[in-house]
């Protein structure tokens, strides 16, 4: 295979232009104070494992014990996974207990995301292993039971630690991918030996038939199903570890309903990428109705722009990478003596202060002794200002870990309106912060869009909420990405001072709702063709 | 057959130094054919594992890596002095060596085997999770390779003695001033020398804002007697006025981007060597020499002479041309192209981060070209499979000096060097070569 190298990161990187990060007027944002419940929470939960756990560690945010708060489900790698039920008070501090006889203790889990796969209307989840990989049918009451031999999912056998799925146009069941990672077999010369990443399409008659291979894999880390030119539809990204691939890149497959899965090319405009790619976040950041991709990897991440094209019509996967204007790099610790460069995970965009932009959570860690690393990596929080640029707030938030983190959740836990963070760690406790705000008065919403049907959750679907201001913000619904886990529930928007808020959906079946109120400081129910339905929290 | 000896004896004549010599004979000692083969298969699956530890381990920038297979060389040919006559040792030749622990009458292969799984261990010793599995792994299985039917007495001592001397080559290691890399090569405060010819950073990494490894020309050098021993001339005189030798060269650089034809896209692929991605420069011109070696499969002795002396080239090399390219800290084409003739100008491969003249590639492939020339002849065909794993096909070569002339031309195909640096960096590679061969690895 050739290969066109352009952006390569770290080594030597990509002739540019080198124009230090923008000086800002923008006003400082307000930094939340966010509290360590750690101790408190409930959740007594470790990544555990040596070689083969040293990547993996997520945790899946959803509600599967039905009361409408987040729940938690942990991966353990060479421990238990674990779920633990949210019996946090609205606004109070934070309570979970463990779930006896959940069906969840499998070990060599390295992540877990949740997702209804049979439409019953119990979350499911996805589980990525060191071994086989297992679909978990929800029973409620946070009780889950093996469903590989019921839905016909082969799991095979492979090293896997990135996941991601949609709904292709027509199919009541997801597609699934599970993202494979190095052949732990090959103990003297591991370098080169990445399996091939799995895609599970369903039957008709639901279920699933034989895995179709997405050839080469390259040691998926990350994946994410997502619509990056808004043509309806998703196309699959894929973050991969360079350090173990050979002739590898970042990669981007076309997902045609009913065509074998195909990668871009250099001649579609596909640029050739090499990272040590660990995790994905997306999220419209300038409005233009397109994704922005935040990319982490090691001494330095990208946050990649789709370049401006004339034809916005046929547009080509041709990405800028803006972090170092942005001030996203977060290439080296902030806090401490530790010069050494940064090792970043799990990343996720979230309004942590509800000012209406949205934040940038990161997680950092040694990926196990490399000396050439920061062994002090701070957690990054980074805030975005009204201008887009970003500044480091995580030790003046109070979420400055030091521990080794891998996956993370931004999430309101106590469902009091502003988001609350858990961090998994490898070889030490799951920690667990709540936000307490940061002082000032500032409006959110919670959303939550449900269909009728088999994709009850509306994945792939666009929300967009517009403020008394008229800015307008777009999120797209997705399962996957991040570092080995992610969440389904409440989508929480910050509002800053605006007391009005319309919101609009982008169904996954291409109907775009009508613009409806919705009213600051609640959560909000959202279904086609129905006005919002208020919900209020339990207690 | 071509005759190696005659040849040897025209390449030091046209170097001037040692000419008439034959100090490289291809020819060696009788040996136990059975240890000896063990000893060439450990050899073989050690430096192997080091073309990967090189690729994965985050210091590994290319001075770095020529540093290692310089060591890495000279403890195999001294490890195999004792036993060997007719060979000679390094130590008195190469700066700052003294002579190794006296020892006789030891297994080569377990010799060889302690020997490398110690320096290994120690030059790799920051090397990833994965890398130590590794290491763990070759040691482990090397050892059962190596000791396998050897009297437990005599493995004994092959180890004490391969032990001995990592030992010996570590602690003269430790003080050439290029053991410690620091925040990957980067310095943590660096001044950039203002002015429109010096070197500013090309990228928008953060840690490349400033360049590296800046003080690499100061290394202790192997043969030389100097980082500054193979001193070259100044580059065209800096200058924007269209017409001028400088600007024609950035021109040409523009130019050849621009029309470039598909063979020139793929030699500059082919030689971009780029580190975290591929062995590096150097370790491309070690895979060179170990797949030829494996293909001809000389005697051990011949086999430890040609690390050894590649090795030192390559390390030399790259001392020498750090050193220039700090004394002259001339800025890249890409920002040249950029600032004056045309912004939206892309490089084809990436812009190292580090000043511009010479070419790093040129120095150390005329030094290695140099060596291996004197070592194997002229003509010499040959087949490159080095980046076969990685997708690139195989190049063949009818000389060494063809693949250097093509891997340092493949920086201009690229857009990242002017061809003075390229030119002069050749040039520089075989005045380090030349003191290369200098030194007598035969009595």
């Amino acid at each position: 295979m050739r290969r066109a190298f352009l952006p390569v990161l770290f080594a030597w990187a990509a002739a540019a232009a080198a124009p230090a990060p923008a000086e800002t007027a923008a006003p400082a944002p307000a930094v939340p104070r966010f509290a360590d419940e750690t101790a408190t929470a409930g959740i007594d939960h470790t990544y555990a494992g040596d070689w083969e756990y040293m990547v993996g560690g997520g945790v899946a945010a959803f509600d599967c014990s039905g009361d409408g708060r987040p729940d938690l489900a942990f991966a353990g790698g060479a421990g238990p996974a674990a779920v633990f039920v949210n019996d946090s008070p609205t606004g109070g501090p934070l309570s979970f207990r463990p779930v006896p006889g959940s069906g969840l203790d499998l070990d060599a889990v390295t992540g877990l995301w949740p997702l209804d796969i049979d439409g019953d209307g119990l979350t499911d989840l996805a589980l990525a292993r060191r071994g086989e990989d297992v679909l978990m049918r929800g029973l409620g009451d946070c009780r889950f039971a093996r469903a590989n031999e019921a839905w016909g999912f082969d799991g095979g056998s492979d090293w896997s630690a990135a996941f991601a799925a949609t709904w292709e146009a027509g199919n009541a069941w997801p597609t699934l991918a599970f993202g494979s990672y190095i052949d732990p077999a090959e103990e003297d010369f591991p370098w080169g030996s990445c399996t091939d990443n799995r895609l599970h399409r369903p039957r008709p008659e639901g279920g699933y038939g034989p895995p179709l291979a997405l050839a080469p894999g390259h040691c998926a880390l990350s994946m994410l199903f997502t619509d990056w030119n808004r043509s309806g539809q998703p196309a699959l990204r894929v973050s991969n570890d360079r350090e173990y691939y050979k002739g590898g890149q970042e990669q981007l497959w076309h997902l045609e309903p009913g065509a074998p899965p195909r990668l871009y090319s250099a001649d579609e405009g596909w640029q050739h990428l090499s990272i040590w790619g660990m995790g994905i976040a997306s999220r419209d950041l300038d409005g233009d109705g397109l994704p922005e991709y935040f990319l982490t990897s090691m001494a330095d991440n990208k946050l990649q722009r789709l370049v401006p094209q004339p034809d916005a019509a046929m547009l080509r996967p041709e990405f800028a990478d803006i972090a170092f204007r942005l001030g996203v790099t977060a290439h080296r610790p902030y806090v401490g003596d530790d010069p050494r460069p940064s090792t970043a995970w799990h990343a996720e965009f979230a309004d942590v202060n509800n000012d209406g932009l949205d934040d940038l959570f990161v997680a950092k860690g040694n990926v196990d002794e490399m000396p050439d690393f920061a062994r002090a990596d701070p957690n990054n929080l980074l805030l975005q200002r009204a201008d887009g640029t970003f500044e480091e707030a995580g030790d003046r938030a109070g979420v400055a870990s030091l521990l080794t983190a891998r996956g993370a959740a931004v999430v309101d836990l106590d469902l009091d309106g502003w988001l609350d963070l858990v961090v998994v760690n490898r070889r030490d406790p799951v920690e667990v912060w709540r936000n307490l705000g940061t002082g000032a008065a500032a409006g959110w919403v919670a959303l939550r869009p449900r269909m009728a049907g088999p994709n009850r959750d509306a994945v792939g679907a666009w929300v967009e909420l517009r403020d008394d201001a008229g800015r307008v913000q777009r999120r797209e619904l997705t399962v996957g990405g991040g570092h080995g886990g992610g969440q389904l529930g409440w989508l929480h928007f910050g509002l800053g001072e605006s007391t009005v808020a319309e919101v609009r959906l982008h169904w996954p079946d291409g109907t775009v709702g009508e613009g409806v109120p919705v009213a600051p400081g609640a959560f909000h129910i959202l279904a086609p063709g129905a006005a919002p339905e208020v919900w209020a929290p339990p207690g | 057959m071509i005759d190696r000896r005659r040849l040897l004896g025209a390449a030091l004549a046209a170097t001037g130094l040692g000419a008439g010599r034959s100090v490289l004979a291809a020819d060696a000692p009788a040996a136990d054919a059975p240890a000896e083969a063990r000893a060439a298969d450990i050899l073989h699956r050690w430096y192997r594992l080091v073309l990967e530890l090189v690729r994965h381990t985050p210091t590994y920038s290319p001075p770095v890596a020529a540093r290692t297979f310089a060591y890495l060389g000279i403890a195999l040919h001294e490890a195999l002095v004792p036993d060997t006559p007719g060979l000679r040792s390094l130590a008195g030749q190469v700066t700052g060596l003294l002579p190794p622990p006296a020892r006789s009458g030891c297994d080569p292969a377990v010799l060889i085997d302690a020997l490398l799984a110690r320096l290994v261990a120690e030059f790799f010793a920051n090397t990833g999770p994965t890398g130590q599995r590794a290491l763990a792994r070759m040691t482990e299985r090397n050892r059962a390779r190596a000791t396998a039917g050897v009297a437990p007495a005599v493995a004994g001592q092959g180890t004490a003695a391969g032990l001995a001397l990592a030992e010996h080559i570590l602690a003269w290691a430790a003080a050439d001033g290029g053991a410690v890399i620091e925040n990957l090569g980067f310095p943590e405060h660096y001044k950039l020398n203002p002015g429109p010819a010096n070197w500013v950073p090309t990228n928008r990494i953060p840690l490349q804002q400033v360049p590296l490894l800046p003080y690499w020309g100061s290394v202790r050098p192997f043969s030389m007697p100097a980082g500054d021993a193979c001193a070259l001339p100044p580059p065209p005189m800096y200058s924007e006025e269209p017409g001028s030798a400088f600007h024609d060269e950035a021109m040409e650089v523009y130019l050849t981007v621009r029309s470039l034809t598909p063979e020139q896209r793929a030699i500059a692929w082919f030689w971009s060597d780029d580190p975290m991605l591929s062995p590096t420069p150097p370790g491309h011109w070690l895979s060179i020499a170990l797949q030829i070696l494996e293909r001809d499969a000389p005697p051990l002795v011949r086999r430890a002479e040609v690390l050894a002396l590649l090795g030192i080239a390559l390390a030399d090399a790259f001392i020498a041309c750090w050193e220039a390219k700090y004394r002259y800290d001339l800025l890249r084409p890409v920002t040249y192209i950029r600032r004056l003739i045309d912004p939206a100008f892309e490089t084809v491969l990436i812009t190292p981060p580090f000043p511009e003249y010479p070419s790093g590639h040129s120095t150390c492939s005329g030094a290695a070209a140099t060596v291996l020339t004197a070592l194997f002849g002229a003509p010499f065909p040959f087949e490159d499979r080095t980046h076969e794993d990685d997708g690139l096909d195989a190049r063949n070569y009818g000389s060494f000096w063809e693949a250097a002339g093509e891997a340092g031309i493949s920086r201009l195909f690229g857009g990242i060097h002017y061809r003075s640096a390229i030119d002069r960096g050749l040039e520089q590679g075989r005045c380090v070569g030349g003191h290369v061969l200098a030194l007598r690895t035969r009595a």
